[in-house]
């Protein structure tokens, strides 16, 4: 009785191990999946002001002296109350040509980061992109990846922010950019950012409480020479 | 005594599904944003970043993997040791933010990152992961019950 039992209950742990080792492949390619599509990709499309050498960051005035680094995702709201409060200041720093600026637009919050990311680097293909930045948080939509920034309508706000070239319109339709976002993820992961808004001044990263702070943060700025 | 080991059976599904659920949940809402995740680890401040980003990447699919084998009943008691040391990794972890003062969210369920001061949940996240922990303990001791595809030796 017991020899004819044995060789039944051996083809039973066979396909039991064989489940288990199923689902420890799938583990495995799971990782392997995850760890090959969050590198950053030197062959993807890059808007012309974006460089390797800058953390594949949207830089304004390449060539001025004090630079800050700013990490933000469009869908971010604690960016958007950042923009509020210190967006006109700082922009206002960089159209006056007094400092470097390197944004790097996040995008794990979503989809829709993604596809916003992809958009005002389209933007700032014409030099658009203050504009499309500042339109983005002006029309932030109240909850993350609800469906509200799809491409057609960052396309208006495109037009809006003052860019009315076609390339813009058909940079955004064929996704021209959406890769590109992962190697500025891939970037933050390397540089320890872990939240937004994050701020570096001259590499130096900004006190938490300065960020709504708008005499602090000058008080920053003039440190480093800036006024 | 006849009660009991007429229940255990059922405790044991209940608790592989809590477990398992847990951790496959947890998992896919980790995996669905692989950044975020890297993110969650970085901020606890414990390891080196590059090797915080391969684990923000891997934890994931050990979590679903292990989810999944605790559902269907396969390996029960490894898995359980793997849920039960997982768990006791996040106390760890959390409670070492907790007493170094960082503010972050401990991330488990995707999401994480630094977060306002005050806004931590420290105590709740504790206390889920050590309540889990002995999920995967009575697990470990009871590893057959119903509906699992496991073996129960004669």
């Amino acid at each position: 009785m017991s020899d004819k039992k044995k060789p039944l209950k051996k083809a039973d742990t066979t396909n039991r191990n064989i489940a288990i080792g199923m689902i420890l492949f799938v583990v495995l390619v799971g990782v392997i999946f995850s760890v090959v599509s969050n590198r950053s990709n030197s062959h993807v499309a890059i808007p012309s002001s974006v460089s390797a050498a800058d953390g594949y960051g949207v830089v304004v005035n390449k060539d001025a002296k004090v630079r800050v680094d700013l990490w933000e995702d469009f869908q971010c709201p604690n960016c958007r109350n950042f923009e509020g409060v210190a967006g006109n200041y700082i922009t206002d720093l960089v159209r006056a040509g007094k400092i470097k600026a390197v944004y790097h637009p996040m995008t794990f919050i979503g989809p829709e980061s993604i596809l916003a990311a992809a958009a005002a680097a389209c933007a700032a293909d014409d030099g658009k992109f203050l504009d499309m930045h500042a339109a983005l948080y002006n029309n932030q939509p109240a909850h993350e990846n609800s469906g509200a920034w799809t491409n057609s309508v960052l396309k208006l706000l495109a037009i809006g922010a003052g860019d009315t070239s076609k390339s813009v319109s058909t940079c955004i339709d064929s996704g021209k950019y959406i890769n590109w976002t992962k190697n500025v993820e891939a970037d933050a992961a390397k540089q320890n950012v872990n939240a937004t808004p994050t701020m570096f001044i001259n590499g130096k990263q900004l006190i938490q409480s300065h960020y709504l702070d708008l005499v602090a943060l000058k008080a920053d700025f003039a440190a480093v020479g800036v006024k | 005594m006849k009660k009991y080991s007429s229940l255990q059976p059922w405790l044991t599904l209940f608790g592989r599904i809590l477990l398992g659920g847990v951790l496959l949940l947890a998992g896919y809402l980790k995996a669905k944003s692989p950044a975020e995740a890297q993110m969650a680890v970085r901020a606890y401040k414990l390891l080196p970043i590059s090797v915080a980003n391969i684990f923000g990447l891997a934890l994931p699919w050990l979590e679903i993997g292990g989810g999944i084998l605790l559902i269907v009943g396969l390996a029960v008691r490894y898995s359980a040791i793997f849920g039960g040391l997982l768990m006791l990794l996040f106390v760890g972890a959390i409670s070492q933010a907790w007493a170094r003062g960082l503010s972050i969210d401990c991330g488990c369920f995707g999401g994480g990152g630094q977060v306002a001061a005050g806004h931590t949940k420290y105590l709740q996240e504790i206390l889920r992961d050590l309540g889990l922990t002995l999920t995967a303990i009575f697990l470990y001791l009871n590893p057959h019950g119903k509906f699992g595809l496991d073996k129960k030796p004669e």
